[in-house]
Order: C-alpha cells, then sequence, then structure tokens
C-alpha cells in the first residue's frame, strides 16, 4: 500500500483527462465514427472549413475529384479581398431537409464572423453515400474562380479635391462652408421593443458632403434623453444631388416614452470621387429559399478596379411615398469589374407586403482607397 | 542519509543561487526584455504610472472612460511607481521584477526545508532559477504580480509552520506581515495561495506535533493555524478594504472571456505546448517521481495531494475537476499561474531527486541535471520567438503618443485597433483618455461587459463578440467622445469605412493610419458610481505599501535566529531518506 496514494492520484489524472475529453468531444461534435449520417459528415467539412483547412475539407467531398481546389477555396474564403477573405466560420446550424438511403439534402446556416460584424449564409446541401466504408460526403457544386479577360477600361469620372489651408487642417475642418443638405423624410417607428427613426437625406449642394445623421428622443418635459446616430445604417459620402436612406435604432424603448425627435445632419466638405460607379440591376421582391422575403438583385461595377465590399442600403416606400423601412446587406464577394454579383436584402414579412416602390443604392469600401 | 563529506551532502550556498539568478535573469532584465516581449508588462507599467502621478487617488480617467485601481491590489504596481522616481518606469519594472526573482529561490529554499533537508532545499531553489514556468510568466506573460506575491507566501508560509508549532510571537508577526504584503501584490495568489501552500504545511505541522509530542497536541496547531487565519482575514479585509468595496459594489457580471488557458489541451495541441510544456519543462519528466515519493513519505504526502490541485488546475479546461470547483469563477480566472504554483510545489521533491541522482551518479546526473535545468529555461525562452502567439508589446508607439500630446487631440477620447497589449504604452505616455483598456475586470461599460470580448484593440481575435462589441462601441462614438481611431491592423477598415470614420494620417510607412470622425465633440466625464472615496484614497496609498516596509522591519527587528548544526538523535521516527525539519525562528 505503499504508494496506493500514488496510484489513487495518478487514476484520478487519467480518469479527469478522460472525462475531459470526452466533455470537450461532445461540446466539438467529434464522434467516434466518423460521418455515418448525413448531419455529420456535413458538420466534419464544416469543422475543417472552421480550421481553414482547405485539402482537408476537399478530400472530404463526394466529388472530390471534380471540384477546382482554388474555386473551392475561392468559394468559402474568398478572394479578391472581398468580406469573405475577413471572415471567419464561427458556428453553424444543420438541419436535415430530407433523407433516403444514399442521398439527403441538408440545410445549413453559416454564421461568419467578419470584418464588419456577424453574418449568416444559408445554403442547401446535397449528401449521398459514397466510397469503400458506405459513409456519407458532401457533393459541393462545382464552380469557377470568376476570370477576367484582359482589357482596358476608360474611366470619366468626377473628382473632388479640398485644399486644406496648411499641416494643422484637417479633413472636413477646413474653412470651407459646409456643403447643403437636407433631412427630406423622417417617420418614427416602434419595432420589437426598439424606437426606429428612419428617412432620407438629399445633398443639394454642388460638392460632396461627409454626412452623419444624429437623433435626440425628446421626453415629456423637453428633456433629450437618448442620442443615437445612423452609423453604417446611411451612405457617408454624398456626392451632388445624391439621396440617402437613414436608419436610427434606440433599442429597448416604446413610442409612448417620447414627444419628439431632434435630428441633426452633420455635414462637411471632403474630398470624394464619383468613381467607382456601382450599378443595381434586375432589382425585384421574391422569397428566398428559406421562405423570407428579400429584395433581390444585382450589383454592376461599372469601373476598372475591383470594389473589395459593397454595402448595399434599400429604402422601401409605401403607397403615400412613405419611408417605410431601411434595409441593408453587405455583399461577401468582391465586385470584379463589369461582373454582376447578386445580392439580397432582407424585409420583415409586413414591410415587404406594403412595399409599393424600392430604391437600392451601394455604398463600397475599396482598399487602399480610404 | 547524505554523507556530510559528500560535495552533495552540503547545501549549495544561498548567495551562490542569488548570485545566480543575478547571472541568468539580470542581463534579460537590463535589456528590457519583459516589456518587448510578455504580454502584460505594459499593463503593469500603465498601473504604476498612475500611481506615480496620482499616488492617493486610485481612480484613472485613462481607460473605460475612468475605472477604478482599486480593482487590482497595488503594491507591485507602487514599488514600481517608488522606483520610477529615480529610474524611470522600465528600469523601475525591471528592479521589482528582479526582487521578485531574487525572492523566488529565498522562499523555495525556506519552504523546502519545511519538508525536506537542507541539501535538497538548496537544490530546490536553484531550480526555481531555471523553472520554465517562471521564465514562461516574466518573459512571455509579463505577470509581475503573480511573480511577486508567490515568493512572498513562500517566505511566509515557514513563518506560519513555526507560529502553528511553536507559538513564538515573532514568527506570527512576520508571517502574517509578509502575507499581508503578499495579498496586497495579488488578490488571485491571495485566495489560492492559501489554500495550496497554508493547508499542506498546517497539515504538516500538525503531523509532526503529533509525531513529537503525541497524543491531543496537534488542536493546539489546529487552533494556532485558526488564529493565524483569522489575523490574515482581518489583515486582509482592512488592508485591501477599497478592494473588496469595489468588489461588492460592482461584481464581476460580464460575459466570459475566452482564454487559451481555460482550453481543452489535448484537443488544442499548441495550446498545450505553450500551457504545459514550456512551463514544466523538464519537470515532466521528474512527475512519476514527484508522484512516487511524494505518496510513500507520509511527511510529504500534503505537498503531494496540493501539488496534485494545482497540477490538474494547471491543466485548464483539459479535466472538468476545476469547472466543478471554481463554478463561473472557472471563466474569469486563467490558470497558467497554476502552474507555476505546481512547479513550487514540486520542487522540494525534485530537490530529492536531484541530490538521490547526484549521490548515485555524481557526474551523470550532474550532466542531466544541468542539460534539464537549461534545457527548461532555453525553451521557455526559445518559445517567445519560436512561438505563433506573439505579444505586441514591443511596437513602436511613438508616433501615436506624439499624435496624441499635440494640438488639443488629449481633448477626445482615442481606440487603438490591432495594437494589442501596445495600448498600455500608449496610455502611459499620453493624457489622452481611451475607451479601451487592458484590465478585464474594471470594466463597466456596457459596450464591453455585454459582450463575451476583451479589449476592442483585439477585437477580431474574438470573434462575433469582438466585433459585436467594437460595432457597439462605435456606434457611442459621439457619447464618449470617441474621435480618433489608430489603425495597425487593416482588417478593422471596412467597418470604419462604413461607419463614417476617414483616415487622416498615415504613419511608420502605413503600417499606422489614423482615423477621425468630424462630429464628435471633445469627451466629457462620464459620471460613475465606482469612484472611490478620498478616504480609499488614502487607506490605499498607505496601508499596502504600510505592509512591504513592516514586513522588512520586522525582518530586521526580528531576526530570525540562527540555527546551529543540528545533530539528528536516534531514533529517526522515518524509514525514509532524512527530512530535517527547520529549527525555531
Amino acid at each position: 500500500m505503499k504508494y496506493g496514494l500514488a496510484l489513487t492520484l495518478l487514476f484520478g489524472i487519467l480518469l479527469l483527462v478522460a472525462i475531459g475529453w470526452l466533455q470537450s468531444a461532445k461540446a466539438a461534435g467529434v464522434s467516434l465514427r466518423a460521418q455515418n449520417t448525413p448531419e455529420q459528415a456535413v458538420q466534419n467539412l464544416l469543422r475543417s472549413v472552421r480550421e481553414k483547412n482547405w485539402p482537408k475539407a476537399q478530400a472530404q467531398l463526394a466529388n472530390a475529384n471534380q471540384v477546382d481546389s482554388s474555386a473551392f477555396v475561392y468559394d468559402l474564403a474568398g478572394g479578391d479581398g472581398s468580406l469573405r477573405t475577413y471572415s471567419t466560420l464561427e458556428d453553424s446550424e444543420v438541419s436535415v431537409l430530407h433523407q433516403d438511403a444514399d442521398d439527403a439534402l441538408v440545410r445549413v446556416k453559416l454564421n461568419w464572423s467578419t470584418a464588419v460584424g456577424s453574418l449568416s449564409d444559408t445554403r442547401d446541401l446535397k449528401v449521398v453515400r459514397r466510397g469503400k466504408e458506405n459513409d456519407w460526403k458532401v457533393f459541393w457544386p462545382v464552380s469557377q474562380v470568376p476570370k477576367l479577360p484582359a482589357q482596358v477600361m476608360a474611366v470619366n469620372y468626377l473628382r473632388w479635391d479640398v485644399v486644406n489651408r496648411g499641416p494643422e487642417g484637417e479633413w472636413g475642418t477646413a474653412s470651407i462652408d459646409p456643403p447643403k443638405v437636407r433631412i427630406i423624410s423622417m417617420n418614427a417607428i416602434e419595432r420589437n421593443d426598439s424606437v426606429i427613426v428612419m428617412g432620407e437625406v438629399v445633398n443639394e449642394d454642388t460638392i460632396p458632403a461627409y454626412l452623419n445623421v444624429n437623433a435626440a428622443l425628446v421626453d415629456a418635459n423637453g428633456v433629450e434623453f437618448r442620442h443615437e446616430g445612423s452609423f453604417d445604417k446611411v451612405s457617408h459620402i454624398l456626392l451632388p444631388s445624391q439621396v440617402t436612406p437613414y436608419l436610427i435604432d434606440f433599442p429597448k424603448l416604446q413610442l409612448n416614452q417620447l414627444k419628439q425627435v431632434r435630428m441633426d445632419a452633420n455635414v462637411a466638405a471632403v474630398p470624394a470621387s464619383a468613381d467607382p460607379v456601382i450599378g443595381v440591376m434586375n432589382q425585384r421582391l421574391e422569397t428566398n429559399t428559406v421562405g423570407n422575403k428579400v429584395l433581390a438583385g444585382e450589383l454592376v461595377n461599372q469601373s476598372g478596379q475591383t470594389v473589395n465590399i459593397a454595402h448595399v442600403l434599400a429604402t422601401c416606400y409605401d403607397n403615400n411615398g412613405k419611408v417605410i423601412w431601411v434595409s441593408d446587406e453587405y455583399v461577401d464577394r468582391a465586385l470584379l469589374p463589369t461582373t454582376p454579383q447578386p445580392f439580397a436584402v432582407d424585409l420583415p414579412a409586413d414591410v415587404a407586403a406594403r412595399v409599393q416602390r424600392f430604391r437600392v443604392m451601394a455604398n463600397q469600401y475599396t482598399r487602399g482607397a480610404s | 542519509m547524505i554523507a556530510e563529506r559528500s560535495p552533495v551532502g552540503r547545501p549549495i550556498p544561498l548567495l551562490l543561487i542569488l548570485l545566480l539568478v543575478a547571472a541568468v535573469h539580470g542581463p534579460l532584465l537590463l535589456m528590457q526584455l519583459p516589456a518587448k516581449a510578455s504580454y502584460d508588462t505594459n499593463f503593469h507599467i500603465f498601473f504604476a504610472s498612475h500611481y506615480a502621478q496620482h499616488w492617493f487617488n486610485p481612480w484613472n480617467e485613462k481607460w473605460f472612460a475612468g475605472f477604478s485601481q482599486t480593482t487590482y491590489p497595488p503594491l507591485g504596481h507602487q514599488l514600481v511607481a517608488l522606483l520610477s522616481y529615480a529610474v524611470g518606469l522600465n528600469a523601475a519594472y525591471g528592479l521589482v521584477q528582479f526582487l521578485a526573482l531574487l525572492l523566488l529561490p529565498v522562499g523555495v529554499y525556506r519552504f523546502a526545508k519545511l519538508w525536506v533537508d537542507d541539501t535538497s532545499a538548496s537544490y530546490a531553489a536553484l531550480g526555481s532559477v531555471f523553472l520554465g514556468a517562471v521564465a514562461f510568466l516574466v518573459y512571455s506573460a509579463g505577470q509581475l504580480s503573480t511573480i511577486l506575491a508567490a515568493p512572498l507566501y513562500l517566505n511566509a508560509v515557514p513563518y506560519f509552520y513555526h507560529w502553528a508549532r511553536h507559538g513564538k510571537l515573532r514568527s506570527l508577526l512576520k508571517g502574517v506581515m509578509l502575507g499581508l504584503a503578499a495579498a496586497s501584490v495579488h488578490h488571485v495568489t491571495l485566495l489560492f495561495g492559501a489554500i495550496f501552500f497554508a493547508i499542506p504545511v498546517l497539515w504538516l505541522a500538525w503531523m509532526d506535533e503529533r509525531a513529537e509530542a503525541g497524543g491531543n497536541s496537534g488542536t493546539k496547531v489546529l487552533l494556532r493555524g485558526a488564529s493565524f487565519a483569522a489575523l490574515m482575514i482581518v489583515g486582509v479585509a482592512v488592508v485591501l478594504l477599497p478592494y473588496w468595496i469595489s468588489i461588492l459594489q460592482h461584481p464581476i457580471k460580464q460575459i466570459p472571456i475566452p482564454h487559451a488557458s481555460r482550453s481543452n489541451f489535448l484537443f488544442n495541441p499548441l495550446y498545450g505546448f505553450n500551457y504545459f510544456v514550456v512551463p514544466y519543462g523538464a519537470m515532466i519528466l521528474a512527475l512519476p517521481f514527484i508522484l512516487f515519493r511524494g505518496a510513500s513519505v507520509p511527511r510529504l504526502r500534503p505537498l503531494l495531494i496540493s501539488f496534485w490541485f494545482a497540477f490538474i488546475f494547471g491543466l485548464g479546461g483539459t479535466t472538468p475537476l476545476p469547472k466543478w470547483l471554481l463554478g463561473r469563477a472557472f471563466d474569469i480566472l486563467t490558470f497558467e499561474r497554476f502552474t507555476l504554483w505546481a512547479s513550487l510545489l514540486a520542487l522540494p521533491i525534485v530537490g530529492l531527486l536531484a541530490v538521490d541522482l547526484l549521490r548515485r551518479y555524481p557526474r551523470a546526473a550532474a550532466t542531466g541535471l544541468s542539460l534539464a535545468a537549461v534545457g527548461t529555461f532555453a525553451l521557455a525562452m526559445a518559445w517567445l520567438d519560436m512561438s505563433p502567439f506573439h505579444a505586441t508589446g514591443g511596437l513602436n508607439v511613438d508616433s501615436v503618443v506624439s499624435f496624441l500630446n499635440r494640438d488639443g487631440h488629449d481633448r477626445y477620447r482615442y481606440l487603438t485597433l490591432g495594437f494589442g497589449n501596445a495600448l498600455p504604452k500608449i496610455s502611459t505616455y499620453t493624457e489622452a483618455p481611451s475607451v479601451d483598456g487592458e484590465y478585464n475586470s474594471a470594466r463597466l461599460l456596457p459596450e464591453m461587459t455585454d459582450y463575451g470580448a476583451a479589449q476592442l484593440t483585439s477585437a477580431k481575435f474574438f470573434g462575433t463578440a469582438g466585433m459585436d462589441s467594437l460595432r457597439a462601441m462605435l456606434k457611442h462614438a459621439n457619447r464618449y467622445g470617441l474621435k480618433y481611431i489608430f489603425v495597425h491592423d487593416q482588417y478593422y477598415e471596412p467597418l470604419l469605412v462604413f461607419a463614417g470614420w476617414r483616415q487622416i494620417e498615415t504613419y511608420d510607412g502605413g503600417t499606422i493610419t489614423v482615423w477621425s470622425k468630424e462630429d464628435v465633440a471633445p469627451a466629457r466625464k462620464i459620471e460613475s458610481d465606482a469612484v472611490p472615496a478620498p478616504w480609499e484614497g488614502l487607506l490605499w496609498g498607505i496601508l499596502p505599501i504600510g505592509t512591504a516596509f513592516l514586513s522588512v522591519l520586522f525582518l530586521i527587528l526580528l531576526p530570525d535566529r540562527r540555527r546551529l548544526p543540528q545533530v539528528l538523535m536516534v531514533p529517526v521516527r522515518t524509514n525514509d531518506a532524512l527530512y530535517v525539519r527547520e529549527g525555531n525562528s
């Protein structure tokens, strides 16, 4: 019994490590028998995607030989400085829609952590039984990396520069009269325990404007009690005559708690360029695969440089021309010159039912052009 | 028993070990390596810089739109602040760290002497110089407080033992005062040091008392132990009163922030290497010996059991035991410090192993042990470079500091993105306030506490939680007067562009860019109920540093009685190798 304590402690360590392993394995979705269900096959694939282990991920595909490696990586990891290249797969929700003996359809919602916040991407994947071990494997849709023909594109666009007084001058603080910008509409509604203020702003000047829209809520005593800004639910650079929607969210508030909304459009003159021009094509209201109403369409980059990240802002109007909703969506693919890129902006079902007209505009981020 | 004539039979002089500490760590600290390579050094220097300027005002406006430094025991920082008046902040930090490293072998030696003979204890002390966990915490983690508090506790517990055994008042005074000084350095060591170091020592005192006096004499030991504990509780309650007030007023309710030391190392081999292989080094080879020798000698069993728990805790989330025992605290603590404590608890037994080996195979053991010690230390140092995890504390932030300190830019709050632990370095050298900060427990702004992410400057590493927290803060830029953002990672640029910031300056060949938002008004004071009362500031400025001065005073005025060479009388009540008990002090 001299070593009884030692053996007890040793056994204790081994037991605790084993329990810890089982707990962690369960939490990570690791199973001892790999890919014995369609759900597990998808989860194993997504684990490799999360680890950015692309060769391993591709090896798990049923059609691994048919899928082009670079296209597979481009699809999941992105390219051309797109938002997907700034993304990490954080988690996923997998559900089996349909299953037969040898094939299944699995819906997977991929939740990405990105440079602009969290984004979701829902896909329906075909899963089939393949191989000697008769395991379930994901059948990945075959795609190609977009390739542009070499070409020369003439550009002809307006550009405005601001000349500062000297080294002490910062952008927007130069002694230049701010551009004339006007809030042309404002609508406050209550939705999901939030008060939402939305509307539109127009630049009525002949120079570009830097814009921030802020709102202050005033209570019955005339006291301003909440302030919020439009953050990314607005186009901060407004070219001459351009109109932007804005949306300001006041969470955990009811409409009856306020008496008045004070709007403030903060404006400054800034250097800006009309390039790149992004066209919005084929706008339409439709229902997506999950059954939600979306405002879909295509963005076309009409300039010669790649737009890395595009941000779609959609304004919805009712039959009186009143702004009833502002929705936005970051596009996770880069906009290559002249190549259409689909987008789909979610709309609440009740809003979609009332929409009579809509207008879509796109902000953009191009690396090195800030 | 080890023959006294053999060189192995004589303890290594402590002075020699201290000279070795100077030789090994002195040059590295003179190079200010922790400030360049470690994660937390800049944080400690930042706290110290505040005390250097506002000794009696622990409210610091520079982070989180204002936070109280009473949320972190101040002694280590106050010592750096005091020395900084003479040598500057960076060198002062190095000096305090050096002091901690000098105290460590002394503490290990005195602690080990409770369990093993003088020679083995001296080898344990020698081993502490090369501990991977020490090198890891000093040069990689930069945990000044952990490294300073541990030797203070190690030096306090022998007095605790002697008080419990012999009831000498001088032991009580010195033990309590050193314990209070340790508590004034680090709160986590205070809470766990008591369990890992004091309880096995009390158990040992009880065993020894019963072995010598027999009967119910152990009760006296337990009563004295309880009286020591009661004095400590009262002392800690008084000395750190502002800390308790702040903790009670604002208990940590924020969403847990992930930390790699809480991972299951089997699932994350890289973390396993970082938090297990590097800190333990060659001690891993000694683990079977520690286990079996510790279990076979009754006097070593309390030490072994304490080591076992510290070892298990050091494994973080590899086993469920820490989570079971700590509950929610598991998600607040980081676990690398438990590896240090486990190593320190193992050292007395490792000292025995060293002496055993040297006695049996003098040349081979001397070579092997030297290689193991140097190899362990070398691995920890090499890991600073080889590791995929790199601190950014050494980043040149002069351009950022210069920008903030000119043209009234410090009237606004600022934020850094991608600066990692260079943030405290910026904060140290500018008066400009930031909404961010590097001390999670002091955060009260909802934009940070509502999300499971730590510093905004490293938001992307916390995934959705981090980026959502950053978005929430940027949304409220106007509220906090947050006008300037310094970017050292292009990852953050898209969000800034879409949120309305514009790039205004570029530094260091484009690696650092400055972004500004036009409509932000100068920062105004954010009202907080966490501001300590003036009397708390007074208490905070006097009592913790007072424990350090009183400890030194007691050690000088009440010196330990020099022990004469002791001849063990026959019969020795053990079948094991010699385990000498220290004489009275």
